[in-house]
């Protein structure tokens, strides 16, 4: 029985793992920096950074410059400017919905909900992408064979449509939401990619190094392979933002999620009263929410995009 | 090859029967009760409903009994519309969602893939740029928000076209045929048009040419086959019907397409950088050919083969993914069915709905892998060693 021969070098364990970190932080910040040399990615920086800004200054807002009886998101009331909605003033920069409500204010609390709902669910999507493609790809036999069995399934399974039904089983939080589309994400197409992404790094020369210098499958899996996969994760997290905002927005305008504040439920109530007044009285409680979740999608796909043009390394440029 | 075909059938099988069940789980799942539905008539009605619609039965009987059911291609009836059976709802509604979805989708993908190409080409310009950005607001524009708009700008301020409906009930009013009857021949008018330009397309580019006597025949025909179909609606004096119908396509259409050509961009621009640096258009340009020559038929040629895979996948999912333009637009097709489904727990549609959706899914995924092993050889080999 061979043993496993430790990689690390005599100075230690620590110092090891902190030289790694240091070239990984290199690495790192090389990619943020052509990231940000792309235009498109840039862009997209910006906006994510916008948006970023928004959820930050509202709970600062309200301590400071709104008094919450009028600018609370969601039971504020302002009674000095009647009829809601009102059109956008000095006084309510984008205006009030029509239960008197401040846009600005629906608008900055609402970034929250999208980034939460946007990270929990990327979160989600890619570890079980992560696993089950990974594990499918690595490991051959019978378990490959049942991880790529459920994964078949879960492509035929269109998201909004599934969430629109689970929505009649129960009126959801925008946890479960996020949660519902990380994992109908993660075990379509998504797994399937990374197991074959898998497959192509297996056959690399360095695995076979790396297994003939004694290193174990642990290390193989964790050295080699993880950090191989990684490039295509962060795409796969940055458009699964994307599709679960949208999804989420759509749920929660066809009043398929409970009352929770977001982008989608502020153009649900906008549209509730639309039909009373002229477009003129009342355009910016249902496009300032609109135009948010488009700039908000736009900003996660550009980074995609961007990201993906940088970091493939069949995309750069020669 | 027979092997890879016949594992790659029982595969295609099991994630077909696994999905029904998964479907039949979620939707037994479902704690609501169709027959609560029915106001008045006590304990006794909802029993006799109950009992008819074979909703008393165990979670077994109930699940075998619709498995076999399925084999047997037998979708059952409609609760909401009892007793039409499941397969005569859709099939009634199809019609509709597949003139406004086909076209849109032909569209979008033409228009996708051409800027993709042009897009990939110009790397790093000011027109990637914009266009990028343009094709992904639009991509990425809340579906309602997006029609709302259209509605508004085009059929609301400007007049120019109706926005609500399938047909205007004024024209319509002692119509000879029905609106269905329309439909079908529409479809089918387009389909003959479209495939003899398809056809002549195809054979000028293999037998003509190039040059101005291969445009005329080409333009030639997409007059005379558009003459003729014209010529064919007006003698049958149904033209004006046909011609309310189009102007309510219109505006649908349009949304449509911008919601969904920029993925198709953005994917044939990935497709298209990566052909772009194979040995083989270097060796075009070597070779001193015009630049528009290498990337029409030597970088695109090879591009379009994923973004047309993705196209195949992605087709029966529209029969599902038309739902919130259809709600807007007030289309009744498919996606006024799904949605009336989900409100009114009109369990049989759903199912119905859903697993043809995925019996379509499943094929189009066995045939393109049957397909690939079949068209590349090295793929071929991979399966046999493995």
């Amino acid at each position: 029985m061979e043993r496993p021969v430790k990689t690390y070098t005599r100075r230690g364990w620590w110092h090891n793992r902190l030289s790694r970190l240091g070239l990984s932080w290199r690495r790192l910040r090389e990619n943020i920096q052509s990231l940000l040399s792309h235009p498109l990615g840039l862009t997209g920086v910006i906006l994510v950074a916008i948006f970023g800004s928004m959820v930050l200054a509202h709970p600062i807002l309200m301590a400071t410059v709104w008094p919450p009886r009028l600018y609370d998101p969601i039971l504020g009331f302002d009674s000095t400017v009647m009829p809601h909605p009102t059109p956008p003033s000095w006084r309510h920069l984008l205006g009030t919905d029509g239960m008197g409500r401040d846009v600005l204010s629906q608008l900055l609390a609402g970034a929250r909900t999208s980034f939460s709902v946007g990270f929990l669910s990327a979160i989600v999507a890619v570890t079980i992408s992560t696993l089950v493609g990974g594990i499918a790809g690595y490991y051959d036999g019978a378990l490959d064979a049942a991880l790529m069995g459920i994964a078949d399934v879960f492509v035929l399974l269109p998201a909004p449509v599934v969430l629109l039904v689970f929505g009649l089983l129960l009126r959801m939080e925008w946890p479960v939401v996020a949660v519902a589309y990380g994992v109908l994400a993660g075990l379509g197409t998504q797994a399937i990619v990374v197991k074959s992404h898998t497959l192509t790094i297996k056959a690399k020369p360095f695995i076979e190094a790396a297994i003939i210098a004694g290193g174990g499958k642990g290390h193989v899996i964790h050295r080699h392979i993880l950090p191989g996969l990684l490039p295509l994760t962060i795409v796969h997290a940055v458009f699964t933002v994307v599709g679960a905002v949208l999804t989420e927005s759509l749920l929660a305008f066809f009043s398929r999620t409970s009352y929770y504040l977001s982008w989608g439920m502020m153009i649900w109530v906008g549209q509730q009263t639309f039909r009373l007044f002229t477009i003129e009285g009342q355009w910016h409680a249902i496009a300032s929410p609109a135009i948010a979740i488009m700039l908000f999608c736009s900003a996660f796909y550009l980074i995609g995009r961007a990201l993906d043009d940088v970091i493939n390394p069949r995309l750069r440029r020669r | 090859m027979t092997k890879f075909i016949l594992r790659r059938i029982v595969r295609g099988l099991t994630a077909l029967f696994l999905f029904q069940s998964l479907l039949f789980a979620l939707i037994y799942a479902l704690p609501y009760d169709f027959s609560a539905f029915i106001i008045g008539g006590g304990p006794t009605l909802r029993q006799l409903i109950q009992r008819q619609l074979g909703l008393d039965q165990s979670f077994a009987e109930q699940y075998f009994g619709w498995l076999w059911d399925f084999l047997r291609l037998d979708l059952g009836e409609s609760f909401l519309y009892w007793p039409t059976p499941v397969s005569t709802v859709i099939f009634n509604r199809l019609p509709r969602t597949l003139l406004l979805f086909l076209p849109a989708v032909v569209i979008a993908y033409l228009l996708g893939i051409w800027l993709g190409k042009v897009i990939a080409w110009h790397r790093g310009g000011v027109l990637e740029f914009g266009v990028t950005l343009v094709a992904i607001a639009s991509y990425t524009s809340f579906a309602p928000w997006l029609a709302f708009l259209i509605v508004n700008i085009f059929g609301w301020h400007l007049g120019w076209l109706p926005y609500r409906r399938l047909v205007d009930h004024n024209i319509w009013f002692n119509a000879p045929v029905t609106v269905d009857w329309l439909l079908s021949h529409l479809v089918a008018t387009a389909v003959l048009a479209g495939g003899a330009v398809l056809l002549v397309w195809r054979i000028t580019h293999r037998h003509v040419r190039p040059g101005p006597a291969r445009w005329a025949l080409r333009l030639g025909t997409v007059a005379l086959s558009s003459a003729t179909a014209w010529a064919w609606w007006v003698q049958s004096g149904m033209g004006y019907l046909a011609q309310d119908v189009l102007s309510h396509l219109t505006l649908p259409l349009l949304t449509v397409v911008l919601l969904s050509f920029g993925e198709t961009m953005m994917m044939m621009r990935t497709s298209m950088l990566e052909t772009m640096s194979e040995d083989y258009v270097l060796m075009a340009r070597a070779k001193g050919l015009p630049e528009k020559r290498i990337r029409d038929h030597h970088a695109a040629r090879n591009a379009i083969l994923p973004v047309i895979t993705r196209l195949a996948l992605n087709l029966p999912f529209v029969l599902v993914g038309s739902l919130v333009i259809e709600l807007v637009f007030q289309w009744h097709a498919m996606g006024k069915v799904i949605f009336d489904a989900i409100e009114w727990q009109d369990i049989p549609v759903l199912m119905g709905i859903l697993s043809v959706v995925g019996m379509l899914a499943v094929l189009a995924h066995v045939v393109l892998d049957i397909l690939y092993v079949y068209l590349d050889p090295r793929l071929r080999y991979v399966e046999r060693g493995a």
